[in-house]
């Protein structure tokens, strides 16, 4: 299994940052002449470059009801970073499944099979039922033609999507969530499943539970884990800075070195996708890209070899 | 007083000439050797272009031949307009998007903040073509069961709760359809202008729906004096209601230098229709408007000039390529004239095509829009 890492572009984070509404409106002595078209969306294909420069596999945009439409945005940089797998979470209460599904096919058709489909965590067991019949009918009208469904969701009659539309492959379905249900619809529908970050141990017996009820059904699916990551040339300059900025609980912080041996560890769990993320996306999509990812790298290629 | 004029960006392919059937830029042929977007390399390989490469280039060329934006039409078997306008937000300056979307298959306050993510990343160059009609098995197709009336009920309701969560704050709603309570854009996105609403629709459902939302009523082109009925009573109908309603007309022109290159195209373009096409066009449809539409039969001609319905007007467009009957065919003073007469109907605003769109962006732009306004006696005076 080759190891995925994406660069987590929160469109929420640092919200001033090329944001024209927070230019300094007068009293500045630099003579501005930014004009609205110059504006966040420009500052979103800076880290998507930053990524794509630092041999980051793709892209994953959280959620953020606060801010810009993290599917918009994925599609807005897609065409600047023509490598990079784009994962856009959303929630599956947002489209009906068969738009939903046409607008990843048209997604995947423009893009060379680059769209990944993050759902957002449920609320509740109703909002889980319904994601569940939601991708039931999107794979539905993908791979199947003519396609018909009744129920307690959505109705579907003679449906499928024709050629040339049914030539490229679904996106790969990342659904997130540690409840018991949750688990369980990961068992029968997710592609990957990204877990939280956790110390190893938990995240370990996560795994081995998942893959069981997974093995349970038949199926095998992938891991991974959102991981947030503050790295420094030295371990003291990597605290002090947590100190600073504040930084979740499950932050890996330190140098180089040792924190790509942490994720190298999870790797050795069997997580194969990571979403690595720092509150300073563009800064530290280079800092990650040029100097922890070859460790990690290096060290998860020599436990293949030794495998 | 100003026209907007848009273009249109084919999301179900395009092809090189009216005169063939086979749609050869995109891949909704058969891959081969003629076709482009994708294409095969000088190996035979695939060479890497996908279509939206292809509309890529319609959208600029549309926007540097003057046209203010595109429709982007959405049916089953094409690309998504809320997938290519944001693809393409990036690689166009002011060329509008108008996103051909029906409103039953998105939550509409998700609608909304994608409208307004659009809008900051476009600079508000979003507009909307709200469609409602269509229907029938097409319908469940989509996995929408709601009967035909109610669609525009549930349209109604759709845009009162877009239009409603855009202020921000607290917007609460109770409907048949819909029931938020206590929504709103947060301030970043709310900031942005709302969309312009383009409509169309001919029942008398549509009409109420389009009175209470839409800044155009959008209409194909119909037979001049029906279409000027129309006009008039969507403008009545909506200032009854205490609005004023803008029209608009969406039409494909084949226009050449001279009359008789024009007919050559639509000549030949129907001697090559396949018998399976036109057995296609006899299906049932629960559109008011295709009925319309249909009652020209351009299924059962026999000669191309038997569709010639007025001076320049053609009725069989739809055997041709996919969409409405009616066109404009002439030399470019004659294709003007026609406009002008629409503009002096009552038609605020206009979206062209024709085929292929790329080079037809440039034509039209450049031959025929600017000799709008002139008097159409100087105008069909130099055309003979």
């Amino acid at each position: 299994m080759t190891i995925q890492t994406y660069w987590q572009l929160d469109v929420a984070a640092q919200p001033g940052r090329s944001e024209p509404s927070a230019r300094p409106q007068a009293g500045t002595i630099f003579r501005d002449v930014r004009t609205r078209v110059i504006n966040r969306y420009d500052y979103y294909a800076r880290i998507a470059q930053a990524a794509a420069q630092t041999a980051f596999d793709g892209l994953f945009l959280p959620y953020r009801p606060e801010a810009d439409d993290s599917a918009i945005v994925a599609a807005t940089i897609a065409r600047e970073v023509p490598r990079l797998t784009l994962i856009p979470e959303f929630p599956g209460s947002v489209a009906s499944a068969v738009y939903a599904a046409k607008q990843a096919v048209s997604f995947q058709r423009a893009t060379h099979d680059r769209l990944g489909w993050a759902i957002a965590p449920a609320a509740d067991a109703e909002a889980l039922d319904r994601t569940e019949e939601f991708l039931t009918v999107a794979h539905g009208v993908h791979g199947t033609r003519p396609f018909s469904f009744s129920g307690a969701y959505f109705e579907v009659q003679g449906g499928g999507f024709e050629a040339p539309l049914n030539r490229v492959p679904f996106p790969r379905v990342f659904l997130q969530g540690e409840s018991e249900e949750a688990l369980a619809l990961s068992a029968r529908a997710a592609d990957v499943h990204l877990f939280g970050a956790a110390p190893v141990a938990h995240l370990r017996s996560l795994v081995e539970g998942l893959d069981g009820l997974a093995a349970g059904r038949g199926r095998s699916i992938a891991f991974g884990v959102i991981q947030p990551v503050l790295v420094r040339e030295d371990r003291d300059e990597a605290l002090h800075e947590a100190a600073r900025t504040g930084v979740p609980a499950a932050t890996i912080v330190g140098d180089y070195d040792a924190v790509a041996a942490r994720l190298a560890e999870l790797a050795g769990i069997g997580i194969g996708h990571f979403v690595l993320g720092a509150p300073a996306s563009l800064e530290e999509a280079y800092r990650v890209g040029q100097h922890l990812l070859p460790r990690f790298r290096a060290l998860t290629g020599r436990v293949r070899a030794a495998a | 007083m100003t026209i907007d004029f848009y273009w249109r960006l084919p999301t179900h392919g395009c092809h090189d000439s009216l005169r063939h059937s086979a749609y050869d830029r995109g891949d909704w042929s058969r891959p081969g050797p003629y076709n482009i977007a994708p294409g095969l390399d000088r190996d035979g390989a695939d060479d890497g272009f996908r279509y939206i490469d292809h509309l890529a280039e319609i959208a600029r060329a549309a926007e540097s031949a003057g046209f203010i934006g595109g429709l982007i039409p959405s049916f089953p078997n094409t690309d998504d307009p809320w997938v290519i306008s944001p693809l393409l937000a990036r690689e166009t300056s002011s060329f509008r998007f108008m996103i051909a979307f029906q409103p039953g298959f998105l939550d509409p306050i998700h609608a909304a903040r994608m409208s307004a993510s659009l809008q900051r990343a476009t600079g508000g160059r979003t507009v909307f073509n709200i469609i409602t009609g269509g229907g029938g098995p097409s319908q469940l197709w989509w996995g929408d069961g709601f009967s035909h009336d109610d669609r525009y009920g549930r349209t109604t309701e759709f845009l009162d709760v877009f239009r409603g969560v855009w202020k921000g704050g607290d917007f609460s709603y109770d409907g048949r359809f819909y029931s938020v309570a206590g929504e709103g854009l947060p301030p970043l996105l709310a900031a942005e202008e709302l969309p312009e609403i383009w409509f169309s629709g001919s029942s008398d459902a549509a009409l109420q729906s389009a009175a209470k939302h839409a800044d155009y009523y959008l209409s194909w082109l119909e037979p001049f004096d029906q279409l000027t009925e129309k006009f008039a009573r969507v403008k009545e109908r909506t200032a009854a209601l205490g609005g004023e309603q803008k029209c608009a007309v969406r039409v494909d022109l084949v226009a050449r230098a001279t009359e008789e290159e024009a007919w050559r195209d639509i000549r030949i373009g129907f001697e090559n229709v396949p018998d399976e096409r036109r057995a296609q066009l006899r299906g049932p449809t629960d559109s008011v408007g295709a009925a319309r539409q249909q009652a020209l039969r351009p299924s059962e001609a026999r000669r191309y000039d038997e569709l010639i319905v007025a001076p320049n007007l053609w009725g069989g467009f739809n055997l041709l390529r996919g969409g409405p009957a009616l066109g404009i065919v002439g030399s470019y003073e004659q294709c003007a004239a026609r406009l002008n007469d629409l503009i002096a109907r009552g038609t605020d605003a206009f979206i062209l095509a024709g085929t292929p769109h790329l080079e037809e962006a440039y034509r039209i732009g450049e031959e025929v829009l600017p000799l709008l306004g002139h008097e159409n006696a100087a105008l069909l005076h130099a055309a003979e």
